[in-house]
């Protein structure tokens, strides 16, 4: 409790009435929702479709209609254009055209480069390190964290981590990951792309044509398919040789769980089909001696460590290291080995592959 | 739910005219405001408002029993029995799986296997916060301090939603009081509750989060990536983001709560000013360190038992106040810095003391005395005892800064080894720059410790002219502001650092 004399405020400070309070409140909420109206209609936007979002959009694209009429949207655009950040209102999707075949970049003799997968993986070596990005949503970030603090240790392999928090391939118009993909592989070169994607694309998915299929149905299946192909499609046509695309751990929640051995499967299969692209079983990395979600495994020495957070579904840096060092051991065989092992989609860990994602 | 959102807005807007309306009427406001306070708690999981409701009966009933019993005897059973059950609740939610773990692994480097069942618990949050308050109302019940109010009461005060998830540690002793009669709705600190309300959000959003995901976060978990100047940064962005983090959710709390009419402690004072590290804790989450000086160090003897047992209570009481943050041993070996810090500080005092007293004894048997004193131009009586163990100025602050900092770093680390590798990272890159440390960088973390230096007056200057002005201008003026921090600020609020604690 502060020391002063309540009726006597320092400077002549003055107490109001609580009515006085809520005229300020009042008009700090209505200015501050018309100044504020193309962001929270953006943010209405990127919610998940269905209910709670068409009834935040009901509420506030009045508002932004208001907003926009009363010129009162300008200020918090002009502002964010003189400060450089992105415009705070909805933005129509950047669309990537998407090409199948890989980028023909000559060599130094000019002749074409072949199709990334069918030449042999050239080494690194010191001064010459092969360029590693990993990208993914906040279940690839402390296991991307790790695996660049691992990556940095060969000295053979420089890391690039680039994880987005709420993020996925379902919803572009919240974040953009093709675009992104297309982005940093042109500016990072990198050989070899460790994705981690799914655990927040348990969602409805819209169509270029603008349909909304829920999640699990045919009509989703098909068009979540078609993403996970056109990411493996980017990065490959961009110079990436190999893709390791990481799937998604076990999970506490059953319903979740079924989402996340669904989305598996879709991974693992769209692996298989192109040479190149190396599956990485995180299912059955995190799986207790039951087959169940563990929230605690031992590691290689036998000690105890909580390998999940608190939420039990993201990794702490313990769950992060070994599922690093799973993904770590694929990229190893590939490139920094003499024995180069045949380019399939077969989990490289004894550990993964012998419990792999059951079917959901 | 998260203060800075449209949802809270929207709930906060409807609960403040609901108090204001049902204030005049208390046997409505209360039901009131703990239904609100329910909602606000339930929208992050519903199913822990049980355990809010289970810890307001049970401590209720704990503390009618401990008014009520006959002998001396009874009630300190009955106050044991209290605390046992309030910590066993928070040990079960926080400190099972790092207890078990820590026996397995004990009993596994002697080669002896222990099959401890090794359970997933979700940390309610705030659990720390709500167990500190409870026991605040017990252990003042017992002492004689307070008296029992009405459940109802008590329940409004254990789950009096602006300070539920991250504090103040508001006592039993300063918030029910409060309840007694309304508050008065003519004399509202609207000015300062604005002000502070203003000054958490940008805290929150300008300063913390932008360190977080600008710096401190790759620092602390892939060190290697980084130079040693950004190390460096990174460790200093953390005491700066830890700061902003904390203190703003406390600003947030305290205005909100004057904007219902109720007053808060104040947790934070400018801690990076600190001269001392115990001059430190009496300004960093204040109202902690007075619940661990008046619950834990003062009933463990305090400094009244001795040299070596106050330096003992001060360890137990510091390794405990880690220990609490959360459960893994960096904690604890943080709270083990910062309480031998203290150690050391009060044996400096104290070695200064005993010269005094030495030189006092030699200037009374020399035959000296007020008389000699006066005779050779110095004041009467002993010399004065300077009791800051750095005396003032610029470098014990630096020094107290520093050290601060360096402790953070196991604080914000999850093993020994990530702390140690982020130290070890400070030299080994000292040959560039590194592409995070920008002007903008820079700034914020200037921004972040200078706001500590500027006289409270000012911001008090501020707060008065803000309070003359029409309330219709007051409004636009907050408008304007949220706008500019939503502009500026990340997108999407982050979760405050303390709610996990």
């Amino acid at each position: 409790m502060n020391d002063r004399d309540p009726d006597k405020l320092p400077f002549g400070r003055r107490r109001r009435t609580a009515a006085s309070a809520l005229v300020a409140i009042l008009v700090a909420f209505v200015l501050g929702v018309l100044l504020n109206a193309p962001a929270m209609k953006k943010t209405a936007m990127e919610l998940p479709f269905g209910g709670q979002r068409s009834f935040r959009l009901a509420l506030v694209s009045p508002a932004a209609a208001v907003s926009h009429w009363m010129f009162l949207d300008r200020p918090a655009e002009f502002a964010a254009a003189a400060l450089g950040r992105p415009d705070p209102g909805p933005q129509p999707v950047e669309v990537v055209v998407v090409d199948t075949q890989p980028t023909p970049r000559a060599t130094a003799s000019g002749t074409p480069r072949p199709a990334p997968a069918d030449k042999p993986l050239p080494k690194p070596y010191p001064g010459h390190p092969m360029h590693l990005y990993i990208a993914g949503d906040s279940m690839a970030g402390i296991p991307g964290m790790a695996l660049v603090n691992l990556a940095k240790g060969t000295r053979l392999i420089k890391p690039l981590l680039d994880y987005r928090i709420s993020t996925g391939l379902v919803r572009p118009d919240f974040f953009n990951w093709p675009a992104q993909l297309q982005r940093q592989a042109k500016a990072f070169d990198p050989g070899a792309a460790v994705v981690m994607w799914g655990a927040n694309d348990n969602q409805g998915v819209q169509t270029s044509s603008g349909k909304v299929f829920q999640f699990g149905s045919d009509g989703w299946k098909k068009e979540y398919r078609k993403r996970v192909s056109d990411a493996i499609a980017i990065l490959f046509a961009n110079g990436v040789r190999r893709i390791y695309w990481v799937g998604q751990p076990i999970m506490p929640d059953s319903t979740y769980d079924r989402q996340i051995r669904l989305l598996n499967d879709i991974y693992r299969s769209e692996a298989k089909k192109r040479p190149g692209v190396r599956y990485i079983d995180a299912y059955g990395v995190f799986s207790g001696g039951g087959g169940g979600h563990a929230q605690y495994l031992r590691d290689d020495k036998g000690k105890m460590q909580q390998v999940r957070e608190g939420d039990g579904e993201h990794l702490t840096y313990a769950g992060g290291m070994r599922l690093a060092e799973v993904v770590m051991a694929a990229i190893r065989a590939d490139w920094l080995s003499e024995t180069k092992p045949g380019a399939g989609s077969a989990s490289p860990s004894p550990k993964a592959s012998a419990k792999a994602t059951p079917a959901p | 739910m998260l203060f800075p959102t449209i949802t809270f807005a929207v709930f906060f807007l409807l609960v403040f005219i609901g108090n204001w309306l049902l204030m005049p009427r208390p046997r409505l406001w209360k039901p009131f405001i703990l239904l609100a306070s329910c909602v606000f708690y339930g929208w992050w999981e519903w199913r822990f408002v049980l355990l809010l409701a289970l810890s307001a009966v049970a401590n209720q009933l704990f503390a009618k029993a401990i008014e009520r019993a006959a002998t001396a005897a009874a009630r300190k059973w009955l106050l044991a029995a209290a605390v046992a059950v309030n910590l066993g609740v928070l040990g079960w939610f926080k400190y099972y799986g790092f207890f078990v773990t820590s026996v397995v692994n004990f009993l596994g480097a002697f080669r002896l296997q222990a099959d401890l069942p090794l359970l997933r618990i979700v940390l309610p949050v705030g659990i720390s916060f709500l167990t500190f308050r409870v026991l605040s109302y017990v252990i003042d019940v017992y002492r004689g301090k307070l008296r029992t109010s009405s459940l109802l009461d008590f329940a409004v005060y254990v789950a009096f939603f602006p300070y539920i998830m991250a504090g103040p540690i508001a006592r039993a002793g300063e918030f029910l009081p409060q309840l007694s009669g309304p508050r008065d709705p003519r004399r509202v600190d609207t000015s300062r509750a604005f002000f502070l309300i203003f000054a958490g959000l940008a805290k929150k959003m300008l300063l913390a989060d932008y360190l977080a995901t600008h710096i401190v976060n790759g620092v602390f978990t892939t060190p290697g990536q980084y130079t040693s100047l950004e190390t460096l940064l990174g460790i200093v962005g953390y005491a700066v983001q830890i700061y902003c983090d904390f203190s703003a959710y406390a600003d947030i709390a305290i205005g909100i709560s004057l904007l219902l009419g109720f007053e808060l402690p104040d947790n934070f004072n400018a801690p990076y000013t600190a001269i001392s590290v115990q001059d430190f804790w009496r300004r960093w989450h204040m109202t902690l360190s007075r619940w661990l000086r008046d619950y834990l160090y003062i009933p463990l003897g305090g400094n009244r038992k001795g040299r070596t047992r106050t330096s003992v209570n001060i360890m137990i009481t510091m390794v405990l106040g880690g220990l609490w943050h959360g459960a893994g041993w960096p904690f604890i070996f943080w709270g083990f810095l910062h309480g031998g810090a203290q150690v050391v500080e009060h044996r400096r005092v104290d070695i200064r003391k005993l010269r005094a007293q030495r030189g006092t004894d030699a200037f009374a048997t020399s035959g000296g005395g007020p008389a000699a004193a006066r005779a050779a131009g110095a004041p009467p009586g002993p010399p004065e005892i300077d009791t800051r163990p750095w005396g003032g100025g610029v470098w014990p602050r630096i020094g107290v800064f520093a050290f601060v900092t360096c402790a953070w770093v196991f604080f914000r680390s999850a093993t020994f080894a990530a702390a140690l590798s982020v130290f070890a990272q400070l030299f080994r890159g000292w040959g560039s720059v590194g592409a995070s440390v920008t002007p903008v960088l820079l700034l914020v973390i200037a921004v972040g410790i200078g706001i500590q230096y500027v006289p409270r007056s000012l911001y008090e200057r501020v707060e008065a002219g803000f309070s003359v002005l029409n309330p219709l201008v007051q409004g636009g003026l907050l408008a304007v502001g949220f706008m500019a921090l939503d502009v500026l600020g990340p997108a999407g609020p982050a979760s405050f650092l303390y709610f996990r604690f």
